[in-house]
């Protein structure tokens, strides 16, 4: 029997750890018990509709925003009474791009970024904007969205912190943007150990760079799990049916999304493959298809799943 | 060598990065000797997470398609491995169509049937024009 798809990992030494967080803003419910873990070295995806909670958890974790309960720590630190040293380990781009200073130039708000980070690698810095044909003395005014982001992030990144906490990094960019802006991330991340936590609603965009998956629905995870696992445990299936066919009950305990029209079945499912598709034939069913899910397909087939 | 990757595709990502060196060497973009591109070039060229990058070289070596020099990077095995590889990418290619067949209610029979078909009757388009 395999673990399920809302997984703890505390099999490996965590970087951000959130157990119970919960965050109201007046009558509204920000987050409803978070427990977030996203493992030390990993490129961890966290998905969800606008509204689900995500920004807020980022905010929390960097004590921008004080949680109503629960606790939050960043590689051992904790968020709130740790919270400069905590602040020092993280590189940070928020979900806005244009934060009103259309006058401040490049080198101006770099320089500002600097101070806080004795550990900054201005050479780094440098190289990474005329790779980008972006000057120090461009101001932000002048600056396409897409510039914009990649100054946030090379900001983020220049002091070579443990984790960088992105928050909707590609929302808006066109898609050549967004191409250099992902290629700046995973080159960042081959010569420096980081760890990643996204935050992102068009979660097909990071296909190619996460390896583990949250999803957030109303302020609390419903999935949480390494890709590998993902890929190994989720399917869809699509099978045709025997007239009065009824389900295995554990195929059935396994759906988690459930599509049937006459005699066609499209499902998705949890569980041991083998065991599942043996259930499957034994029941009459004719298998036509059994495939793996990437991300995108994940995340939409937990979002669109009945509550537990 | 050119390197691309579907990244919807639900095939993990170092799957086809390794799909995609085989076929370099079976088609001879990669010889050889011929030095691969480094993990952190190569992520950065597909997007995509060293790691994955790291995985797809690393099964590779096991397989003895590419060999690992201390300090110098990954290099194509200097071994060719045309048969076997040629066979591996069929194989791969055969269980694809076949699962495609039966996900359209098709069985192996009639998909083998139909490729015997199509391939006779591009033969004789191709004969025709030698003639012509």
């Amino acid at each position: 029997m395999m673990d399920g798809f809302l997984q703890s990992l505390e099999g490996s030494p965590l970087a951000v750890r959130t157990t119970g967080l919960s965050k109201s803003f007046g009558a509204k419910k920000a987050l409803r018990g978070l427990d977030l873990a996203v493992p030390e070295g990993s490129v961890y995806v966290l998905v969800g509709p606008n509204g689900a909670g995500k920004t807020t958890s980022l905010r929390i974790l960097l004590d921008l925003v004080k949680a109503d309960s629960g606790t939050s720590e960043v590689l051992g630190g904790a968020t709130g009474s740790e919270g400069a040293w905590v602040r020092a380990q993280i590189g940070y781009v928020p979900d806005i791009h244009d934060f009103g200073y259309p006058e401040l130039a490049v080198g101006s708000f770099l320089r500002h970024h600097r101070s806080y980070f004795p550990a900054w690698d201005e050479t780094y810095a440098l190289r990474l904007l005329s790779e980008f044909d972006i000057s120090t003395e461009d101001t932000f005014g002048t600056l396409s969205k897409g510039q914009a982001r990649r100054v946030q992030l090379v900001q983020a990144m220049a002091h070579r912190p443990p984790l960088l906490l992105l928050d909707e990094p590609t929302d808006g960019l066109d898609p050549l943007a967004r191409d250099h802006l992902l290629g700046l991330l995973a080159d960042h991340l081959a010569g420096t150990p980081t760890t990643v936590l996204l935050s992102t609603h068009l979660v097909h965009e990071v296909e190619g760079l996460g390896d583990h998956l949250g999803v957030l629905r109303g302020g609390r995870l419903v999935a949480q799990l390494p890709r590998t696992t993902l890929h190994l445990g989720l399917h869809h299936l699509r099978a045709t049916i025997p007239e009065g066919w009824q389900s295995p009950p554990r195929l059935l305990e396994a759906a988690i999304v459930c599509q049937t029209q006459k005699r066609d079945i499209s499902w998705t499912v949890w569980g041991d493959s083998e065991e599942l598709q043996a259930q499957l034939s034994a029941s009459g069913a004719d298998l036509r298809h059994w495939e793996a899910l990437n991300l995108e397909a994940a995340t939409r087939a937990f979002l669109s799943m009945k509550e537990r | 060598m050119i390197i691309t990757i579907q990244p919807a595709d639900p095939r993990p990502i170092y799957l086809q990065i390794m799909d995609e060196v085989r076929r370099a060497l079976v088609v001879g973009t990669l010889l050889p000797e011929d030095a691969l591109p480094s993990v952190r070039q190569l992520a950065a060229e597909l997007r995509v997470n060293p790691n994955t990058v790291q995985q797809a070289y690393r099964e590779l070596e096991r397989e003895g398609v590419v060999t690992k020099r201390r300090g110098l990077g990954t290099f194509a095995a200097s071994i060719q491995m045309g048969e076997k590889e040629r066979q591996m990418m069929a194989r791969e290619l055969a269980q694809r169509m076949l699962r495609e067949a039966y996900r359209q209610g098709l069985s192996a029979q009639e998909l083998l049937a139909a490729l015997e078909a199509v391939a006779s009757d591009r033969r004789e388009d191709s004969s025709e024009e030698d003639e012509a």
